[in-house]
């Protein structure tokens, strides 16, 4: 039996060793080393804090959309929903005067969830294929905005001035020795707040595990009696109400408001989610992986400015490690399967 | 048998009909506490019709179910699960992400409406299953990455968890080997001691024979008896399934012209890991049977003939002349031919139309003068061979997925026929069919070596290969263990090789 233990032990160290987030991991360390090297500065608490603020609106997405891929579907429509609930809330506390960052909250997360239930019902109900009605969605809820609401930018003036002091509050503040500030963005405290809810979501809610559930199988999920309906409309009202929560920070990140802005982010995000080792057919995928392969993208987009490289350069190397990092997954997958592609 | 006389489940006279066929006509099945029983039938005859309607999945036309004594005019899916009626299908229906555990646990807590996950509940609950069925598997294993055969008892366990009294398992030892086989059965006998009835759909008859005390015939919707096991043999058992005798000669090897050239020859075949020093030769006319159990290497060196598999070392010889193999493509054009174990994703494209599949291999002799294809040829092909098989269909234009088991595997045998191949490897050619198609393809088979063709016929049926070829060599642990000719051995003889190959290896 003490013999059957650590067998079964090697067994489990052996399966961290076969994680995609194992492997992205190491080389998130040995690329910061490196570019550590090159120029000290990169891995400075400040730049650190940098990096974690600029990145919080696109991570957050990212956790909605790896949520959606778990469950074997795909949503192309969450910043045409972000940008809508932004420019919303904007407009509604200028037009109303009410200067409140909870009212922006509610009103751009109220957006986000009505928008996403309507992915939701057309997907559970209508049971379109994801990429076929959120493309479709994507379209109209932008083009109602474009329309309904206005294209008028919104300027740093215009903008109500509690965009500006959420986008500049730092949850503690740190003196460097020649007296500059710096501190911890509060996005930085709610992105890691989002990325620790859906984790218990998934993990320790029947809800959260039916998605698992029907993403790795939909017809086992809806023979074991999940009720497959109710998860797919919640999945897309969570995605939704994640954009809300990324366009409010998106706003008071760069105090200026666009409509046309976000739009068109969809596949860097999607990328940073298949970067982190979600299975783009579904079933497989950790929240900390999404994390890690949102911060692989963050990184590499920094350091090639601190390098000195063009940012042009951002786009090649995004495209040459999604393209690298799935061909290791996949050969490792054909080979623990024994070398026969034909098999499943 | 005093104690388990007790009913269970009764099934009186259920009808069904689907838009003008008659699926069930007045079909009764009862199953007793703790007991094993068999319901068999070919395709079609509507074994499967009679169990969604027993899992509350179909609702019939007339009859009643009556459950533990309880009747139902129609059950519903919930209540059936509720009286403790468990179905595992073919397909397992098991979550290939998640882990051994939660696939055992799952079910139980959706049905106990539970909110929240307890991690230790799971693996409790799990635990508790798999010891109850004396078996050890690391629970954390994601079950993507296990055998069938374990695949299979984790769906039996999940079953268990939901207060099963009533199991009815769907063709279950279609994908697994000989040893797990016993196990499973092993497994099904130890359910009994704890009154837990198990339904088994089969059409393997020699597994029918083996594990049931009660089989059920069913044949085209009528009900042909309720019969002892005891008071049946094979050759009963497959009449009353189709109505009628079929033959039952051994097939008989004539060697037409001595001192040819074999059409094929194998000469130390290798790749490490998976098979070594496998030495075949094959001549004009003959069947030769490659048996072994699932992982001995059978598939794997077949798939190596056929391009798919690059061998580490060996040469393989065509009429006598050395050929490089691969691709599939490179085999086709050296005249072979494979035919898969898994009809529906490696043999057919079963959302396509028959004539498309038949033509697959061909494409190029349907092409015109403008390099397109031209729609006649490829109606004309198609017909011919649908004439030539026997293959039953509405049109030409069917998707193959409406055909039956028998008729798909014809199609796919119909394919490389049109390639008119020299040599021709069936890799389990008769894997669900039922026993009326398979002794016509038995037949199709031989009157292929009849013509002069090379068969290899790979099988983990040992009744299939005893009849059907002259020679069979045994593979275990990748290499030739044994090669004999099929009047040398029975089946029981055979079984014993199979099973002491250890013994064999070290002589």
């Amino acid at each position: 039996m003490k013999k059957n233990k650590n067998s079964l032990r090697i067994l489990r160290i052996q399966r961290v060793f076969k994680q995609h987030e194992f492997y992205l991991f190491i080389v998130i360390v040995i690329y910061s080393i490196f570019i550590a090297f090159l120029n000290p500065n990169f891995i400075s608490l400040e730049n650190l804090f940098d990096l974690g603020k600029s990145s919080a609106v696109m991570g957050i997405m990212a956790v909605g959309v790896f949520v959606v891929l778990l469950s074997g579907g795909i949503d192309l429509s969450f910043t045409a929903i972000a940008i809508s609930g932004q420019y919303i809330a904007a407009n509604a506390l200028i037009a109303s005067g009410v200067d409140n960052i909870f009212l922006a909250f509610l009103i751009s997360c109220t957006v986000g969830i009505s928008l996403g239930a309507i992915n939701g019902f057309l997907i559970s109900h209508y049971k379109i294929p994801t990429l076929i009605a959120t493309l479709g969605t994507s379209s109209v809820f932008h083009g109602a905005l474009l329309t309904i609401v206005g294209t008028r930018a919104i300027n740093a003036a215009q903008l109500p001035n509690c965009f500006k002091i959420l986008g500049s509050y730092n949850v503690f503040v740190l003196t460097k020795p020649n007296g500059v500030e710096y501190g911890m963005s509060v996005f930085i405290l709610i992105f890691i707040f989002i990325a620790l809810l859906t984790w218990i979501i998934l993990k320790y809610t029947m809800l959260g595990r039916g998605v698992y559930a029907i993403g790795g199988d939909l017809n086992a999920a809806i023979r074991s009696a999940f009720n497959v309906r109710g998860i797919q409309f919640f999945i897309y009202c969570y995605v939704g109400f994640l954009a809300g929560i990324a366009g409010v920070l998106h706003i008071s990140l760069i105090r200026y408001g666009n409509p046309t802005y976000l739009v068109g982010d969809e596949l860097n995000v999607i990328a940073a989610v298949v970067l982190g080792g979600t299975r783009i057919t579904g079933g497989t995928g950790t929240v900390i992986g999404t994390i890690m392969g949102m911060a692989m993208l963050t990184i590499l987009n920094n350091s090639l400015i601190l390098v000195g490289l063009s940012s042009y350069w951002h786009t090649f190397f995004v495209g040459l490690i999604i393209v690298i990092s799935v061909s290791i997954t996949s050969y490792q997958n054909s080979k623990s399967t024994g070398n026969i592609t034909l098999r499943k | 048998m005093p104690e388990n006389s007790e009913k269970f489940l009764e099934v009186k006279n259920i009808s069904k009909s689907y838009v003008g066929v008659q699926a069930l006509d007045k079909v009764n099945l009862s199953v007793n506490k703790g007991e094993i029983s068999c319901l068999v039938g070919e395709n079609g005859s509507g074994k499967s019709t009679l169990i969604k309607i027993i899992a509350g999945v179909v609702r019939p036309d007339e009859g009643e179910i009556i459950i533990g004594g309880k009747e139902y005019k129609h059950i519903h899916a919930i209540d059936a699960i509720r009286e403790g009626i468990q179905v595992i299908y073919q397909d397992l229906s098991l979550f290939p992400n998640l882990s051994i555990a939660e696939n055992i646990s799952l079910n139980h807590m959706v049905e106990r409406k539970r909110k929240a996950i307890s991690w230790k509940e799971i693996r409790d609950i799990a635990e508790q299953e798999i010891s109850a069925i004396n078996k050890e598997l690391d629970l954390e294993e994601k079950v993507e990455n296990i055998s069938i055969a374990n695949k299979q008892l984790v769906a039996i366990c999940r079953a268990l968890t939901q207060d099963a009294k009533l199991i009815i398992m769907d063709e279950p030892t279609t994908a697994i080997a000989q040893k797990e086989i016993d196990f499973l059965f092993s497994v099904i006998s130890d359910l009994k001691k704890r009154g837990i009835s198990t339904l088994f759909v089969s059409h393997k008859l020699s597994e029918v024979l083996k594990i049931s005390e009660k089989v059920t015939i069913l044949r085209d919707g009528k009900l042909v008896g309720v019969y002892n096991t005891k008071e049946l043999d094979h050759d009963t058992l497959s009449f009353y399934m189709s109505g009628k005798k079929l033959s039952n000669s051994a097939f008989e090897f004539q060697e037409k012209e001595k001192g040819k050239k074999p059409l094929l020859e194998v000469k130390n075949l290798s790749k490490k890991g998976q098979f070594s020093n496998i030495n075949l030769q094959i001549k004009s006319g003959e069947i030769v049977g490659i048996t072994g159990i699932i992982g001995s290497g059978r598939t794997e060196f077949a798939l190596s003939l056929f391009g798919l598999n690059k061998p580490d070392t060996g040469e393989i010889y065509i009429d006598g002349k050395l050929v490089k193999i691969r691709f599939p493509r490179d085999a086709i054009e050296q005249g072979l031919s494979y035919l898969p174990e898994d009809r529906l994703n490696q043999g057919l494209f079963i959302k396509q139309p028959i004539e498309n599949n038949i033509v697959v291999t061909i494409l190029k002799k349907l092409i015109n003068k403008f390099n397109l294809i031209e729609n006649n040829k490829k109606y004309k092909y198609a017909e011919r061979w649908i004439k030539e098989l026997n293959i039953v269909a509405p049109s030409l234009d069917t998707t193959v997925q409406a055909l039956s088991g028998g008729n798909q595997q014809r199609v796919v045998i119909a394919k490389w026929l049109a390639t008119h191949p020299k040599v021709f490897i069936l890799d389990g050619p008769t894997v669900g069919i039922d026993v009326a198609s398979k002794s016509n393809i038995h037949n199709l088979i031989r009157k292929l070596a009849k013509q002069g063709m090379g068969v290899v016929i790979i099988s983990d049926e040992i009744p299939e290969i005893l009849r059907n070829c002259n020679r069979l060599v045994v593979i275990s642990e990748g290499r030739i263990i044994k090669e004999l000719n099929t009047d040398e051995v029975n089946e029981n003889q055979l079984l014993d090789i199979l099973a002491k190959k250890n013994i064999r290896l070290i002589r």
